[in-house]
């Protein structure tokens, strides 16, 4: 019997569309995204600033449909992904598929043809990166699949601060560095405590594949290399005291927290309180981080 | 009023009204970001033929 929802299939609310763009996530994207922008030096002019940040939200956005297109199998199993609208079947895979390469292209044309094609080129290929490199190729295939991946969420800052300079120097790269280096032990700590979903879908996360004693070692390596990177625009003068005095005070919290993780030999995901702990402050860690550099920027420049 | 095929099994008067309702929702969103993009694409191109890009 063909029931109301399967007869709507062909036709998907807005609401799944917008559902589809993962707008938590997008968040992330566009504050970042408007640091990069903001502390990038020189000027531009506010609708083009507006347009880019636009572009960067949209690419993501198209990037995250593109990704449940093709994990659409993998959402169904893990709990936590399961009322996507893909596994819910609230819409099917060529909606989908459609939706976020027309999304993918629309955005690229709009940052170049309104900012600048070095950085629409940035824009697609860091779509590139996130749709086919991460969740086609690494996802499935590597527990260093979250190390490389992270690359394609930290492009955003860097991609902010072209639309201004039209190029890259070695500020946005030390951008890109802080969340591709804060990417694993973010995600390591949400993988420790939904290790039973990760492992029922197969994916081969770090816990799943090295085991959690390896897993927090490597979140506590992972968190001081962070520290390092994040202090290193105030130590190479790139950035004042303002930036300087949050990013010791920041990371040392990280690191303290990351320890805690790292000393846990707890495997029940409802006693992971420490790793619950760090998954939360890291997204708080990231918001501040790049929020004190556009305050230093304002205040120094 | 025609009968909607959208190439699956017929849809009963309830199914098809709740259909035209979410059609009418989707053309009103979409309506309403074609003109968003069409004041963004007017600003953007004042901006640019004032060179203050």
């Amino acid at each position: 019997m063909t029931t109301a929802s399967q007869t709507m299939q062909g036709l998907a609310s807005a609401k799944d569309l917008f559902a589809l763009t993962k707008p938590r996530v997008m968040s992330l994207v566009i504050f970042t995204a408007l640091c990069g922008l903001l502390a990038a030096p020189g000027t531009i002019h506010p609708v083009i600033g507006f347009t880019a940040i636009l572009a960067i939200s949209l690419g993501a956005g198209a990037s995250a449909a593109l990704n449940q297109w093709y994990e659409y199998d993998i959402d169904a199993i893990m709990k936590r992904t399961s009322q996507r609208p893909l596994p819910a079947g609230r819409m099917d895979r060529e909606t989908a598929l459609h939706f976020g390469i027309g999304l993918s292209v629309f955005s690229v044309l709009l940052m170049g043809v309104a900012v600048n094609w070095f950085s629409a080129i940035f824009l697609a290929f860091s779509i590139f990166f996130y749709a086919v490199v991460y969740t086609i190729w690494l996802k499935r295939s590597t527990p260093q699949n979250i190390v490389i991946g992270g690359a394609a969420g930290a492009f955003p800052p860097a991609i902010g601060w072209a639309a201004v300079t039209g190029d890259v120097t070695l500020m946005p790269v030390l951008l890109f560095a802080i969340i591709f280096f804060w990417t694993p032990p973010h995600f390591w700590a949400l993988a420790l405590f939904m290790n039973s979903d990760y492992s029922k879908a197969g994916v081969p996360m770090m816990p799943v594949v090295a085991g959690q004693r390896s897993t927090r070692n490597q979140i506590f390596a992972y968190s001081l290399i962070l520290t390092a990177i994040a202090i290193a625009p105030f130590a190479l003068g790139l950035a004042g005291s303002v930036y300087g005095v949050a990013a010791i005070a920041l990371s040392l919290i990280f690191c303290l927290l990351s320890l805690q993780v790292a000393r846990s030999k707890t495997t029940k995901p409802d006693e992971m309180a420490a790793e619950k702990r760090l998954f939360k402050f890291s997204i708080l860690y990231l918001f501040a981080l790049f929020a004190a550099l556009v305050a230093d920027r304002m205040i120094f420049s | 009023m025609s009968e909607i095929d959208n190439g699956k099994a017929p849809m009963s008067p309830e199914e098809q009204k709740a259909y035209q309702a979410r059609q009418k929702h989707r053309a009103v969103i979409l309506a309403g970001l074609l003109f968003f993009m069409v004041i963004l694409f007017y600003f953007i191109t004042i901006v640019k033929i004032s060179g203050g890009s």
